[in-house]
């Protein structure tokens, strides 16, 4: 009696101990627990389950129906913890019956993260068990525990658990730690988000009707190009909020892969009952792979909202971790197949009955993928040609059980498959066994004796697999008689094995019978269960001290990681007074009175924190820029004007003189290409071209080109040989300059008609006119091209020319007063530009014009004039760049300072000192790569939810959907006032509070929008798309204050270590 | 890969297609013109330089049966950060690549945005994705005469499907350049037809809502 009793009791606490495992495990694998995770409704039902372990009826209420409700309000009597509790679960209640009553209607809202409802909603489960879940989400369930095991006379019969002088207070520490877990709603501990703005919420909806889920399709225009939405169900809107959540979760969502989905899989839920058709389905979330099994019933909603929460049908749902199964029985019979899940501890889940056809296979092989990489089916399904996954044909396993299974051949029609799940890198140290639970478990089979076996299976494979004891001492069969005496069902199963070391073979290693002994009944040790037992225990305790080891570990670690990103001095925005107000003309000023005892760190901090007033931006971006230093005296200040004046143009004039000779290069190819176009269209011309090259076909147009005048022909016969000369040098250069001869290489010699609309509109303004003082130098080139080594005065000549014209034409005043030095330069380089030089420089003022053309035409600064000062600018930090050349996105750098500043030559400084941070995001830079697996480390320590979700769908964890705000310190994502007072902080930042600040802005602009992001399960497609829809709509200022929030966050985090 | 039902896909009624496709081709050729006067009608010249990508949708009204949805993908004339193209291509059915009559060297890279293209994105069934060679701003070609057959060859040896002369400015072959396009691209999905529209996602069609009609309908 008291032995069945004590049974009784560890049992309970053997579950308990399980969940909290769970449960800890989920904390420390995952960072977090939600609220809603099965893990608490199962931890909650096995402590209630422990409360009521032979309560008093006193203390039970004689009239109540909820015992623990009566438990708890019974304590809350004496212990104010208890007390608080029940007055929260009263309040919960209270809006679970206010809900009731609100229409259905209600329910998208809520989905949608409004602020209309924002009491939790409560799943039938939880409320179920909702003065338990009130107290562990609370974090006194323990002391509750505790302290009703310290009065627990009052409340228990003696033979309660609680009222053990052992287990009781073992319940009570085993809570501790599940206590100690913060439970998340998917908000982080600082709810910035939880009131959208109306402008998000428009937003939102905006979102959600492109995105809308139920719609007719006709109306959606699809976010994602992978998803495929179920194109609409009326019936679902009459599911209960649970229900629905419940049966949207067995879809494929933000966290979780529906690896595998299959309908009218047959369920006998209890030995008395017709096995009822249900969905069968294998979902894998980051660390887990769940099978569920839901009833018809709940899933085609022909019930009505009340009766849907009531059903029975809840309870034959099934929701099986994989984690927990370690044997997978197939039993085929009449061309149908029966799959048998057995867990660790030797229970079999309710078989599952697959309609005819291959879906036993299907779902195999799914479960199989979903096992990797960790684990692996054994024997692993083979793959045929054509075919796909068969089954292993070697491990089949007749159901003839006196017949050895090498001997028996596969005439039997009704064969039968034994896998194990197994993890090949795991110290199997994580596994617990419960003997007692081996008997007492037994649910509906097809067959006992199949039954029995798969017990059997179970218990041995578990065991030999475990290394609970060492596989080599093995003495002989009889030990395991031995063990007889702990299972109280041991007695049918315990036989077999003796007689059939086949069966062993199957579900251990596959090793050939013979070698089945060995490695068989390995509890040869006469180890007592209790011992076992006992050494569990010490093996929860130990692996729940090992998961909080492993916590502090990664906290460290991201202690460390965090710590390089940002300033550890923490400069507060309210000391000595306050920032928020920003650099103002007033501060201004008394910088300026009194330069040297104001502060540089001071200006920057309110920079920092409120920006730079508009007024005196064109003043204060120098400084914040590099070009003038804090402190300057206005002599100091006057002299760097003059060194940048000086050199910008010196640079001016490089790059303009070089630029008439490739204006002329190109003259003279289009002349050529032009020509060409006369005799046939420029398509035609360059399919010739390459019909040409590859010498395979010859047609009329071809032949007629390549037999035009002589003089073309000996004009191409002058040009290759200085090619040939100049390209040596390198073979990649050879490969560049054949294929500009190619391209360049006139057809024909006749300069009939002229268009320069491809050039730069800026610069067509060299006319017709001009251009015949160049076709002499044409001719002069082409002779001179034969050496280019020695002094070129033919081409100096034409350069000064060309100069001179274009001075006037672009009425350049500073250039006009250096045309004598101009024409030293440019006599000078002329002499030395190669022709990959001329290449470059050509390739890149083509790509500067085609920008500069299009450059934030919108925006009102950008006349005609101010863009020819934007290309200037652009053009001289380029030509002394040269090596990394014009990328696409450095005028975008550039625009705002021009507007700013308007002064190409503070413009130019400021721009270089810019484009020396930022020059790293363009390609081979590498900081964009250092950016983006930033972002992967910060979101996964300070949003891991979101990190899940990113990797889930479709990993784009990459983050390259960040790449244009990094490249452009969010210039497009933000309108132009904005910009300015983004940059400012950025620049400020890096002396206040982090060099790496752009990614807490780009984090604030995920975090802001994370629930749209979750909510609408985006992909990379939808995120990229939402972020390009959003620019220029955004909150420039709650987005800063979110970025400093974050860096203060980060920052407190590192200085609490 | 996942076998399950595909009971989704024997539904005759409308037909949905949701195609990715891609405009590729030299900086400043045009493509964000091409793209702006097909979905939107209209020629404008306030659009910038494209950094990284932007999208557009169209929706056609195929046939009575059948609705498609180009999600179109205007990607950087730029060489670009790293891995990222590999990225963008993703999942493509479709492309246009386009170059700029007035300009040869345009001409010169389309064979090799075409390489770059077929390296990093292929059809499921292994084959590149189709792809229409645009000649674009041919209103800005002085002479009028064409000779197609020379175009037709370069096509068939550089892997395209077809090439239309466009002009974004003056609305000229951009729409029968799409429709073009389309018929290809779903010529392919009637050639396998197990593909349907799932581009390599055959899970999607495990929703269970979905396989439950599927089954009892």
């Amino acid at each position: 009696m008291s032995c069945s009793a004590d049974a009784v009791k560890e049992k309970l606490l053997w579950n308990v101990k399980k969940e909290v495992k769970q449960i800890m495990e989920e904390a420390v694998t995952r960072k977090f627990v939600h609220e809603d995770s099965s893990h608490i409704i199962a931890l909650c039902g096995v402590v209630e389950a422990c409360l009521l372990h032979m309560l008093k009826r006193r203390a039970a209420g004689f009239l109540r129906t909820d015992k623990v409700a009566a438990l708890f309000t019974k304590v809350g009597k004496t212990f104010v913890v208890a007390g608080d509790v029940c007055k929260k679960v009263q309040e919960l209640q209270q809006q679970v019956e206010g809900r009731k009553h609100q229409p259905s209607g209600q329910e998208p809202l809520k989905r949608q993260g409004s602020a209309t409802s924002k009491a939790p909603v409560l799943t039938p489960q939880a409320i179920k068990h909702i003065w338990v879940r009130t107290a562990l989400i609370e974090k006194v369930l323990d002391k509750i525990v505790q302290y009703i095991v310290d009065n627990c006379s009052k409340y228990y019969e003696k033979e309660a658990l609680l009222a053990d002088p052992v287990c009781g207070p073992i319940l009570a520490s085993l809570l501790v730690g599940p206590c100690a877990l913060e439970y998340t709603k998917l908000k982080t501990a600082d709810h910035y988000w939880t009131d959208p703005s109306a402008d998000e919420l428009v937003q939102r909806h905006r979102i959600h009707g492109v995105h809308g889920r139920q719609d007719s399709p006709s109306k959606r225009p699809a976010l994602g190009i992978r998803k495929r939405h179920s194109s609409g169900s009326t019936s679902e809107d009459r599911f209960a909020a649970s229900a629905r959540e419940y049966v949207e979760s067995l879809h494929q969502n933000s966290r979780i892969h529906l690896l595998y989905g299959k309908n009218n899989v047959l369920v006998q839920p209890k030995d008395d009952l017709e096995a009822i058709p249900g969905y069968l389905s294998l979902h894998q979330s980051a660390d887990s792979l769940t099978l569920k099994w839901t009833p018809n019933q709940l899933m085609n909603g022909t019930l009505g909202d009340s009766e849907l929460e009531k059903s029975v049908y809840w309870d034959y749902a099934l929701i099986v971790p994989l984690s927990q199964i370690v044997c997978i029985h197939c039993h085929q019979q009449q061309s149908r197949w029966t799959l048998v899940l057995v867990s660790q501890d030797g229970t079999q889940r309710p078989p599952l009955h697959f309609p005819q056809g291959g879906h036993l296979l299907a779902f195999l092989s799914c479960l199989e993928n979903g096992l990797l990489p960790r684990g692996q089916l054994e024997p692993p399904l083979w793959s045929q040609q054509g075919k796909g996954k068969v089954f292993p044909k070697l491990r089949k396993r007749n159901s003839n059980k006196s017949v050895d299974l090498e001997e028996m051949p596969a005439e039997d029609a009704s064969t039968d498959y034994v896998f194990r799940i197994i993890y090949p890198g795991h110290k199997h140290d994580n596994i617990t066994i419960n003997y007692h639970h081996l008997a007492a478990s037994r649910s509906a089979s097809v067959d006992d004796d199949e039954e029995e076996e798969d017990k059997l299976h179970a218990m041995l494979s578990m065991i030999c697999s475990r290394n609970l004891t060492a596989p080599n001492r093995m003495k002989d069969a009889g030990d395991m008689l031995e063990m007889q005496g702990f299972g109280a069902s041991a007695l049918c199963w315990q036989l077999e094995p003796c007689s059939r070391g086949s069966s062993c073979v199957s579900c251990s290693s596959g090793s050939s019978p013979r070698d089945a002994p060995a490695c068989c009944p390995c509890l040869r040790d006469r180890t007592p269960l209790k011992m076992l037992c006992e050494s569990m225990k010490k093996q929860i305790v130990s692996r729940a001290f090992y998961g909080w080891l492993a916590y502090c570990r990664h906290l460290s670690t991201v202690r460390t990681h965090l710590s390089a990103l940002v300033n550890h001095t923490i400069v507060p925005p309210d000391k000595p007074s306050s920032a928020a107000g920003g650099l103002t003309k007033e501060v201004w000023s008394k910088y300026q009175k009194d330069k040297k005892n104001y502060k540089e760190l001071e200006l920057l901090r309110r920079v920092y924190y409120g920006g730079v007033q508009h007024e005196i931006r064109k003043e204060v971006w120098p400084f914040l820029l590099g070009h003038y230093k804090f402190g300057m005296a206005k002599k100091e200040m006057d002299q760097v004007d003059e060194d940048v004046a000086l050199r910008y143009q010196k640079v001016m004039a490089e790059w303009k003189a070089c630029e008439v000779v490739v204006k002329q290069r190109e003259k003279e190819s289009h002349s050529a290409t032009l020509a060409k176009f006369s005799s046939g269209s420029s398509i035609d011309s360059h399919v010739q071209r390459l019909i040409h090259r590859d010498s395979t076909i010859s047609n009329d147009v071809f032949i007629s080109v390549d037999e035009a005048d002589p003089a073309e022909r000996d004009c191409r016969g002058r040009d290759e040989p200085g090619v040939t000369a100049v390209s040596a040098d390198t073979p990649a250069a050879a490969a560049l300059e054949r294929q500009s001869v190619e391209f360049d290489s006139p057809d024909s010699g006749l300069p009939s008609s002229r268009n320069y609309s491809v050039a730069s509109g800026i610069l067509s303004s060299i006319d017709d006119g001009q251009s015949v003082s160049f076709e002499d130098g044409a001719e002069e080139e082409a002779g001179a091209d034969l050496d280019r080594t020695g002094p070129d005065t033919a081409r100096a000549q034409r350069a000064r020319a060309a100069v001179l014209q274009s001075q006037d034409s672009a009425s350049e005043e500073q250039l006009c007063s250096q045309v004598d030095y101009l024409m030293d330069v440019a006599s000078v380089c002329a002499a030395s530009y190669t022709i990959e030089l001329l290449d470059t420089v050509a390739l890149n003022l083509h790509r500067i014009d085609k920008d500069v053309q299009r450059c934030d035409r919108n925006y009102w600064y950008f006349t005609a004039d101010n863009l020819e000062k934007l290309r200037n600018v652009m053009c001289s930090y380029v030509w002394e760049h040269l090596e990394v050349g014009y990328v696409q996105g450095m005028c975008d750098l550039l625009a705002p300072l021009m507007v700013i500043l308007d002064n190409d030559q503070l413009a130019y400084s400021c721009f270089s000192s810019l484009m020396k941070r930022m020059s790293q995001n363009f390609p081979n830079g590498g900081a964009m790569d250092a950016h983006f697996a930033n972002m992967r480390s910060l979101i996964q320590i300070l949003d891991s939810e979101l990190f899940e979700l990113m990797h889930q769908n479709g990993d784009y964890t990459h983050f390259y959907f960040c790449y244009r705000w990094f490249l452009l310190d969010f210039k497009r994502e933000l309108l132009y006032e904005d910009v300015f007072t983004v940059w400012e902080v950025i620049w400020a930042a890096k002396h206040i509070s982090s060099e790496h600040f752009v990614l807490f802005i780009a984090l604030a602009l995920v975090e802001v929008y994370r629930e749209i992001i979750r909510d609408n399960n985006m992909d990379f497609t939808d995120i990229i798309k939402f972020f390009n829809e959003m620019a220029e709509h955004h909150d420039a200022e709650e987005i800063l204050r979110i970025a400093r929030d974050l860096v203060h966050k980060v920052q407190t985090l590192i200085e609490n270590k | 890969m996942a076998g399950g039902e595909r009971a989704g896909s024997g539904v005759p009624e409308c037909r949905e297609h949701l195609f990715k496709v891609l405009v590729i081709g030299e900086l400043g050729v045009g493509k964000t013109s091409i793209i702006k006067r097909y979905v939107h009608q209209l020629f404008s010249q306030h659009y910038r330089a494209t950094i990284g990508v932007d999208f557009a949708l169209k929706v056609i009204n195929w046939d009575s049966k059948t609705l498609v949805r180009l999600q179109l993908w205007d990607i950087a004339g730029q060489e670009r950060f790293g891995n990222m193209t590999r990225v963008y291509y993703k999942e493509a059915v479709g492309a246009f690549v386009v170059f700029d009559v007035t300009r040869g060297s345009t001409f010169e890279a389309v064979s090799k945005w075409k390489h770059d293209l077929d390296s990093k994105v292929l059809l499921p069934n292994g084959s590149p994705i189709p792809a229409v060679l645009l000649a674009n701003k041919c209103d800005q070609k002085k002479d009028g005469s064409q000779n197609p057959s020379q175009m037709d060859q370069f096509c068939r040896e550089g892997g395209f499907v077809g090439w239309f002369e466009t002009s974004a400015k003056d609305n000229i072959n951009i729409d029968e350049a799409a429709r073009f396009l389309v018929e290809n691209i779903l010529a392919n999905y009637k050639t396998f037809p197990n593909e349907e529209n799932d581009v390599g996602k055959p899970k999607l069609d495990l929703d269970p809502l979905k396989a439950e009609r599927g089954e009892r309908s």
